[in-house]
């Protein structure tokens, strides 16, 4: 005890609260998109960083003083949140919550890659000359822009809040925040309030990217995602539509990964800011500083899956297509038919998460995390000695039951809540096998797996890890359209339509929702870890929250729901890039506007949801 | 221009030519091209290396292709995005190995993304050139998988030397990149640390994207050490050691290799200075290519050079003298790998090859500090 006591806590307190302010600063802007829109807008961390960029060019690029760059950079934020509105909020008003949310993932990963485009990824400095005094507090010290950075955002909170209750338009918004009909009947343009809104946390944003960037000294275009989850993280803790508590949220979120790393040291930070969101999600959904449930929570299961008829390809035309796939490797090109097996391996990974997402109405963004499960289980198991074909099904076995334990707390979950509290599992997932070292290899990753061979016949070659992959495709998207037609398909669905109703009808919706995952678990964990036989070295990073929004995309693309059209989709994706390798540099560009593009005109993707 | 530096251009050039054997002086190439895959990130989170790679192979080409190329024909390279992802590695390496015009390639960036491509090349009978992979085991998956890139018992042995013999720390506290690339680092620096006498008091491995690391050194702080020592690239490097000076703390940092780079100097600002590091590549350094390569490539991209830039040039000159001495065909190279030395290049005043670990030989690393917001050398 005595050595936990002679810390410096003050110390740690002072470091808690700088980088908390820093959070607090992009919390501010999220909950006041929340507000109105009742939305993460996954988009503010780019916000952010454009906002470090017009910084750049505006103090350094054109030597602008700072009280120049500064509406500047406010204008240029405001411009992007505006544009974010019109392109990706307005369209999708009438469609479901999650719409939007996956939506503003496309406009951020559009704009991440603009700004990538235009300046580079190499990190730029960004030296505004600030006063030279700081002032020492406990053995470190502080600087202006520390203080500017925590002023700003209590200034910014406090006078949002004025806004908001204090005045008409602030009335508007509020009256469009509880019932946007009924707001529009009293005469509200709803639409301009909304763009409002996010004209005003897009300059929000931007200032917060010049600050930090002013702050550290240094901006790159690879920031925006993790500011933006430690921004979300803060306003689940504050309150979701809390402006104020945005504040607190982001100082308790500050000090607690500062305590965090005093006890347990640096590597554990974002472990801490993950647990503590998905425990605010289930003990206090409604933040710290609320008084009771303000906000019923929403009425649907939480998919935006509309009725519609799914295409069904007649089965002569599916056997046509899968005896085109096999013939793949006869054309002689070893390159197509290495681009085909990953895409194959998407597609596996796509039947699992179309089956929790689409038929069952649990939209994640974690599903990367069961196929590091597999991946893991497997690559230990078989270096441990176990025959590769036994680690195969170990693993999937093993994915099945960690997958669904881990998922069961996000059962309960509704809406975007599932969204996020699934993205926080899954990081959770890689931030437990980078700091279990003793299990995992820790950083160093696992290397040396053994290739695939079942039953000493080799099928780490090319064409036959491709026929494999091939196969368990087949295999198990005809296992689960069985598992559709089925009374469990039937019930999945009705979970999906409305739980309340199941549930009255003496459906148990954990049980049925655990089912599904168990399964989805098994496909994917088998997916991971054939990808990790295949690789022979895999680390934490692999499979990373990158590869989970991929692997959404293509679920979406295919029809939430459809078998059929996750594979066709997943070639698409995982496919069409390649092509145009050419176009290298836009990749990430095209899947955001994929992404887009989608949900915007066809939310029903390719084949339909079934 | 003073006229003693011409002069040693001059010499450079004349050394160049001289190496370059019987190839008639400055002749163009012409004829089929020779053609080396380059498998390395231009999106993505590490498109800045890739960038940097381009920037080195055009220069060295231009040079290699003036002087008349690969006996007549002109030596290139076709670039293929893997965003340092391996699953687009290895889809590279089937290309790669199915297309009978590479006769070498080259990367990928990180360990992982080119360990994942590894086994195909090996199976595939085409020479795995990894000229940033300091993992120990990047040449271990078979006699297909050369490097060039300094290995990490090598490098740290250096910082070893440098921290505990010559600066006498010997309570140091290691801040680490928590990647394959700096847990390796840190565990071989802790041993060779403690061969020479030294404790290391803390170490705090952090993700590449943190930024904020005030909680950190206030951790490492608490665990009393008398020097810092950082296993980091230099723009997390730049991040530590201003926020280092922030929280007061006042002592000898020592940071590996990788820091050094104009970039590292730009992003610290002031904090920077006092910073002990070494390099294999430094323009303080009098050896005629390196004083040819700075003036080249500043001339052509109007910036210095840095580490990153040097590797990726280095990397070309050797395979173009690989492939002059011992020829073309994809076996020829891998048996040259292996026979060829005294290459002089950029970083190394000697290149060989150990043909059991694969790896560089012929280390001369120079002990620098920054000074006045410039790399000096140090001397104590």
């Amino acid at each position: 005890m005595g050595s936990i006591l002679s810390l410096p806590w003050f110390d740690f307190t002072v470091s808690g609260v700088v980088i908390g302010s820093i959070y607090a600063l992009m919390a501010v802007g999220l909950a006041l998109i929340f507000g109105v829109a009742n939305l993460i807008n996954f988009a503010h961390g780019a916000v952010f960083t454009v906002g470090a960029y017009v910084g750049w060019v505006c103090a350094v690029a054109l030597g602008l003083p700072l009280w120049a760059t500064v509406p500047l950079v406010a204008l240029g934020g405001g411009l992007v949140g505006a544009g974010i509105e019109y392109i990706a909020i307005r369209p999708l008003n009438r469609q479901s919550r999650i719409a939007p949310l996956l939506a503003t993932i496309g406009v951020g990963l559009i704009l991440d890659q603009i700004v990538h485009i235009l300046f580079g990824a190499n990190p730029r400095a960004l030296p505004v000359p600030m006063p030279g005094w700081r002032v020492s507090v406990g053995q470190g010290s502080i600087g202006p822009i520390d203080i500017t950075i925590f002023v700003t955002a209590v200034i910014a909170a406090a006078a949002l809040y004025a806004f908001l209750f204090r005045t008409r338009l602030g009335m508007a918004v509020r009256a469009t925040a509880q019932d946007e009909d009924a707001a529009k009947q009293m005469g509200v343009n709803i639409h301009a309030v909304n763009m409002a809104v996010f004209a005003i946390a897009g300059a929000l944003g931007a200032i917060a990217g010049l600050l930090v960037g002013i702050y550290y000294n240094a901006i790159d275009p690879n920031t925006s995602f993790q500011i933006m989850l430690k921004g979300m993280v803060a306003i689940v803790i504050g309150g979701m539509a809390n402006v104020p508590g945005a504040i607190g949220g982001g100082v308790i979120l500050g000090l607690i990964e500062s305590y965090g790393i005093a006890l347990f040291g640096a590597s554990y930070r974002n472990l801490f800011a993950f647990a503590v969101l998905l425990l605010m999600l289930l003990v206090k959904p409604n933040g710290l500083f609320a008084k009771g449930r303000e906000r019923e929570a929403e009425p649907m299961t939480g998919t935006f899956v509309i009725q519609s008829m799914p295409v069904r390809p007649p089965g002569w035309l599916l056997a046509l297509g899968v005896a085109a796939a096999a013939l793949v490797p006869l054309a002689g090109q070893p390159y197509l038919t290495q681009v085909m097996t990953n895409a194959f391996l998407y597609a596996l990974a796509a039947i699992s998460l179309t089956l929790i997402a689409g038929t069952v109405g649990l939209v994640s963004i974690g599903h990367a995390a069961l196929l590091a499960i597999g991946a893991y289980a497997s690559a230990l198991l078989t270096i441990a000695g176990l025959p590769v074909a036994l680690g195969l099904v170990a693993a999937a076995a093993i994915t099945a039951l960690l997958g669904t334990a881990l998922a069961y707390p996000a059962f309960r979950l509704r809406g975007h809540y599932v969204a996020i509290g699934t993205l926080a599992i899954g990081e959770i997932v890689s931030l437990v096998i980078l700091n279990w070292t003793s299990l995992t290899n820790g950083s160093m990753g696992v290397f040396g797996i053994p290739p695939l061979t079942l039953f000493g016949v080799d099928f780490f070659s090319t064409n036959p890890s491709y026929w494999l992959v091939l196969g368990l495709v087949v295999v198990f998207a005809l296992l689960q359209t069985r598992l559709l037609s089925s009374h469990l398909g039937r019930t999945w669905r009705a979970i999906r339509e409305d739980t309340v109703a199941a549930e009255t009808y003496g459906v148990g919706s954990n049980y049925y929702k655990g089912l599904a995952y168990g399964f989805a678990g098994f496909t994917a964990g088998l997916a991971g870890a054939v990808t990790a036989h295949q690789f022979s070295y895999i680390n934490f990073d692999t499979f990373n929250l990158l590869t989970s929004v991929l692997i959404l995309t293509i679920v979406i693309l295919g029809g939430l729901g459809n078998v059929t059209g996750a594979i066709v989709a997943a070639v698409l994706v995982a496919g069409l890039p390649e092509m145009f390798r050419v176009l290298a540099e836009y990749r990430m560009l095209f899947y955001g506007a994929a992404l887009l593009l989608l949900i915007r005109f066809r939310p029903r993707g390719l084949l339909g949801s079934g | 221009m003073t006229p003693s530096l011409t002069r040693r251009g001059l010499a450079g050039l004349a050394l160049g030519l001289a190496l370059g054997g019987a190839l008639p002086a400055l002749a163009q190439s012409s004829g089929e091209p020779v053609m080396i895959g380059v498998s390395g990130p231009l999106t993505g989170p590490q498109a800045q290396y890739g960038a940097l790679w381009k920037q080195g192979f055009d220069l060295a080409l231009e040079r290699i292709n003036a002087e008349g190329g690969i006996d007549g024909r002109p030596l290139e390279y076709t670039f293929e995005d893997s965003q340092n992802d391996p699953r687009q590695t290895i889809a590279i390496a089937q290309k790669f190995i199915s297309d009978p015009a590479i006769v070498v390639e080259v990367g990928d960036f990180s360990s992982t993304a080119s360990m994942a491509a590894s086994p195909l090349y090996q199976r595939g009978g085409l020479v795995q050139f990894g000229f940033t992979n300091s993992h120990p085991d990047f040449t271990k998956t078979g006699d297909y998988m050369w490097s060039s890139s300094i290995s990490q018992s090598q490098e740290q042995q250096v910082m070893a030397d440098y921290a505990v013999d010559r600066l006498g720390l010997r309570r140091i506290a290691v801040l680490h990149l928590n990647t394959d690339w700096g847990t390796t680092a840190k565990n071989i620096f802790v041993e060779e640390a403690k061969k020479r006498g030294a404790e290391v008091v803390a170490a705090e491995g952090y993700l590449p994207d943190e930024k904020d690391f005030r909680a950190t050194l206030t951790r490492i702080k608490a665990s009393d050490p008398d020097g810092l020592l950082l296993e980091s690239y230099y723009s997390d490097g730049a991040l530590l050691v201003r926020q280092i000076r922030e929280v007061g703390i006042d002592l000898p940092i020592v940071a590996v290799g990788s820091v050094y780079s104009p970039d590292f100097l730009s992003l610290a600002g002031d904090a920077a200075n006092g910073v002990h590091t070494t390099a294999y590549f430094t323009p303080v350094s009098p050896r005629p290519e390196v004083q040819a390569f700075i003036k080249d490539f500043t001339a052509e991209y109007g910036q210095e050079p840095n580490n990153f830039n040097a590797m990726a040039y280095d990397t070309m000159n050797i395979l173009a003298e690989v492939m002059r001495r011992h020829g073309t065909t994809r076996e020829e190279i891998k048996a040259g790998l292996g026979e060829i030395s005294g290459v002089p290049s950029v970083l190394f005043p000697e290149v060989s090859f150990d043909p059991e670990t694969r790896r560089v030989m012929g280390l001369e690393p120079t002990e620098l500090i920054v000074k006045d917001g410039a790399f000096q050398l140090f001397q104590p």
